[in-house]
């Protein structure tokens, strides 16, 4: 009976049981017929690729006709090259619970490479955010709940396999497909104009 | 006597393990939508658009094939000659990828394998393991009168 449940705990990742989203992080309807889930590190360059050249893409063609939900999650990597990526992570969880997730990533992306370098993850957040939402987000970042979350995504990550950034998937009914390219954007509408 | 018996077993377990294999990695890609794999071969970097489209559609039908052919023992010389070619151009361009530096998905048995040394040394087994029973198929061949 336990090796039954374990078994079918086990399978249940595999079925596409919904993951947890933060609705502040997500664009679009959440009952369309598909779901994104993004997991990337605001200091990994593929990432900054993605979210600048084909996440527009997929916003513009799928997000705002309800058929893909898209949701972003932090998996901030444990390498010496991403020394600021769970700082970065934090304040876009903070940000996004002032309704400015998207501002703030979009501003990390864009100007990687400087904060990465110089380590001005802070000043590069604040520049979008009025002086009320800074004095928010400052505090949010450091709140153990925001930390937890950051943390929750990549324990979630971790439990899906992902090991490398960005990684994605695309949830179709009770089915969940891991994404193993993510820069043709022409073969992800093919499959998603495909599937019914 | 025995040796002869015991080469014929061990080439019966490469045949229809190989069989096995191959005829898993069909089903698994074949049961997805075909852009996954098509996605996985595009990682690559070596196909444009049209041909990896082409490859995606193909290749799991012919790892099929393949596959039951190696299982069902018939036309081993010919079912072990595309298996041997199959794996040898798989591995070759993983060992490729890998010595590049590309963090990309093998595509060997659906999406979320990243290519490692870990897969380099399986592919490896089974290029040897493929290219030892067609090289036994070829030297087992009935012989033709003169």
């Amino acid at each position: 009976m336990k090796l039954c449940a374990l078994l079918l705990a086990a399978l249940i990742p595999c079925l596409g049981q919904p993951l947890p989203a933060d609705k502040d992080k997500a664009f679009g309807n959440p009952s369309a017929a598909f779901r994104l889930d993004i997991f990337s590190d605001f200091e990994c360059p593929a990432c900054r690729e993605y979210h600048m050249q084909i996440l527009p893409q997929v916003e513009k063609d799928y997000g705002g006709s309800g058929k893909i939900y898209i949701v972003s999650h932090e998996f901030p990597l444990n390498i010496p090259a991403h020394k600021y990526s769970r700082e970065a992570a934090y304040y876009a969880t903070a940000a996004a619970r002032v309704g400015k997730y998207e501002a703030v990533a979009d501003r990390l992306f864009l100007t990687q490479a400087a904060w990465g370098e110089s380590g001005k993850v802070w000043e590069t957040v604040a520049a979008v955010l009025t002086p009320a939402e800074q004095k928010k987000v400052l505090a949010l970042a450091k709140d153990p709940a925001v930390m937890a979350e950051v943390q929750s995504d990549y324990d979630l990550g971790m439990r899906l396999g992902v090991n490398s950034t960005p990684s994605l998937f695309l949830t179709h009914g009770m089915r969940r497909f891991p994404l193993p390219n993510f820069n043709n954007y022409t073969l992800f509408r093919s499959m998603v104009d495909g599937l019914k | 006597m025995a040796l002869s018996k015991l080469v014929r077993i061990l080439l019966v377990v490469l045949r229809v393990g190989l069989g096995a294999i191959f005829v898993y990695a069909a089903w698994i890609k074949l049961r997805d939508p075909w852009q996954l794999f098509a996605m996985s071969i595009d990682s690559y970097r070596i196909l444009p658009l049209g041909a990896v489209e082409l490859a995606a559609r193909i290749i799991p039908w012919l790892e099929l094939a393949v596959g039951l052919l190696l299982i069902a023992g018939l036309w081993l010389r010919i079912s072990g000659s595309i298996v041997s070619l199959l794996l040898l151009t798989f591995f070759v361009l993983m060992l490729r990828a890998y010595a590049k530096g590309m963090a990309i998905d093998c595509g060997c048995f659906g999406p979320g394998e990243t290519i490692s040394w870990k897969t380099l040394l399986r592919d490896g087994t089974l290029v040897a393991a493929a290219l030892l029973l067609t090289t036994m198929a070829f030297l087992n061949r009935p012989k033709t009168a003169a």
